[in-house]
């Protein structure tokens, strides 16, 4: 199957809450009195993350998501996999996503390292018949040895980095979607991740990554994304701003 | 097809996922503690043993009938308010899974009530435990628990569901379920029988949980599941059901947004 993404007149909102509007007792009170202490209730406000995009991604395209803080980067990837739903606008996807957003989701400290290998590709969507491959596979990626029959709970950070890491990568996607993964762990270890994350990119069909390091960006990517106040320009690999 | 719908409907494409998570939810408890769930165990066994012998007495009960029922309904009750407690926090607490994997929203309370059954599997045998040293009768009538225990199961799910939904968007409601369970307690028959209030049953049955605690105790002690209660819980799950399902329809897509 050839990958696709295809997004058209795509809008994303999300609301912000700030404690009070979040409180259920604060919207009684606001109910009961007629909404004579609105003010005091919180207003809820709207952040419209992405305005009226549209763009075709296709097989062989690797883009990169370049912005400042908050012009909508990670929105952007958590829209493509399917998170967050647009108030309007069409998402045409094709092809098995995967996302390496924030790793560790999923984990479970008190489970060894082997359950939680399992747990976790679970929940990526890989049947348990083919899970004992992709062990064998991280088992080498990691080197923990026997570190993984004991509780996650008893890692050093980088040991559970090496482990977060190897799972979010280990399985093959169509499209793969990546936020800012990279500079952690030890240098020996960045050196392999890197490695293994070059290889992934080659495999899948679709790739879009999200940094703010252009140089990053310009090594893996062919097309270029630029995010600014919720709509985005591609631009051309000259254009690239260079690194803050 | 309606987001909440199609949630659902997905969620029941892969049923192995939940058990598996549920599962694992329960292995991770063991690895805390020798014991495990059996801890809920001990402390409903010292409950039982406790109040069903200073009660029988208050009562002045038979304790052969009495302390089963009192097994049945600790145990049960158990099953019900750990399920509603915990459902307020279901979403927040999988926040960092509903933001990075589009995977069904229905799963997560699912497994919470799957997680709470396995707990209950455990508790079970206290109650036979029960009736095997106070010799108290048992009957075939026993096994109408089973497709009482899924209606019951099936209502906690939409319950789970609706408070989740409730407790994304007003983080509040965690506190005023914890605070409001215990006094439910009280309201629901879990240490009497509603036939032991003369004035107050009919208002007893008012309580949701009062019909999901009777449906699998009657027969437990022996007797056909009442009609009252297997009304109630049929009710409940078609109204309830169908609400939930409209308000999951509604807020389904805003929850990755609020946890």
């Amino acid at each position: 199957m050839t990958a696709l993404l295809r997004f058209e007149n795509v809008t994303v909102q999300y609301p912000i809450y700030n404690s009070r509007a979040m409180s259920l007792r604060n919207q009684l009170v606001r109910i009961s009195t007629g909404g004579r202490i609105e003010s005091e209730a919180g207003h809820i406000q709207i952040v419209t993350a992405l305005r009226d995009v549209s763009f075709e991604i296709k097989e062989g395209d690797a883009v990169g998501l370049i912005g400042h803080n908050g012009a909508g980067k990670s929105t952007m990837l958590r829209t493509m996999a399917g998170v967050y739903t647009p108030v309007s606008g069409t998402i045409a996807r094709e092809g098995r996503i995967a996302t390496v957003l924030d790793l560790g989701m999923g984990m479970d400290v008190e489970l060894s390292g082997y359950e939680n290998i399992t747990r976790m590709l679970m929940l990526l969507g890989l049947k348990k018949s083919v899970i004992p491959e992709h062990i064998k596979e991280i088992e080498v990626f990691t080197q923990l040895g026997s570190f993984l029959e004991l509780p996650v709970r008893t890692y050093s950070s980088g040991m559970a980095t090496r482990l977060m890491f190897a799972v979010a990568t280990s399985t093959r996607p169509d499209i793969l979607l990546v936020d800012e993964v990279f500079g952690t762990g030890d240098a020996e270890f960045q050196v392999n991740a890197k490695k293994r994350m070059e290889e992934l990119i080659r495999s899948v069909g679709i790739f879009v990554f999200a940094s703010h390091s252009s140089d990053l960006v310009k090594a893996y990517c062919n097309r270029f994304f630029f995010f600014e106040h919720g709509q985005i320009h591609e631009i051309s690999r000259d254009e690239i701003p260079v690194a803050e | 097809m309606s987001p909440g719908t199609a949630d659902i409907l997905q969620m029941f494409k892969n049923p192995g996922l939940v058990l598996f998570l549920a599962w694992s939810d329960v292995r991770a408890r063991y690895k805390r503690s020798v014991l495990g769930p059996f801890w809920i165990t001990l402390s409903t066994a010292i409950g039982v043993v406790g109040l069903g012998f200073v009660w029988s007495e208050l009562f002045k009960l038979e304790r052969r009938t009495y302390i089963p029922m009192l097994t049945v309904g600790l145990v049960f009750w158990q099953f019900l308010s750990s399920s509603l407690t915990e459902a307020s926090s279901v979403f927040v607490k999988q926040a960092g899974l509903i933001r990075n994997l589009n995977l069904p929203l229905s799963m997560h309370p699912a497994q919470l009530v799957l997680k709470q059954a396995i707990n209950l599997a455990h508790n079970i045998p206290l109650f036979f435990l029960v009736v095997l040293c106070l010799g108290s009768p048992l009957n075939w009538n026993c096994l109408w628990v089973l497709p009482s225990l899924v209606l019951v199961s099936l209502n906690l799910f939409w319950m789970v569901l609706f408070l989740g939904i409730l407790g994304a968007r007003f983080r509040d409601l965690d506190y005023l379920i914890s605070s409001v369970m215990p006094l439910l307690m009280f309201f629901t028959p879990v240490l009497y029988r509603p036939t032991a209030l003369p004035y107050t049953a009919l208002f007893i049955w008012l309580n949701p949980l009062a019909h999901m605690i009777e449906i699998v105790r009657q027969p437990l002690l022996g007797e056909a599941p009442p009609l009252m209660a297997v009304c109630g819980c049929l009710a409940m799950l078609v109204v309830g059901g169908s609400i939930t399902l409209v308000l999951f329809n509604k807020k389904r897509n805003r929850i990755a947004l609020w946890v």
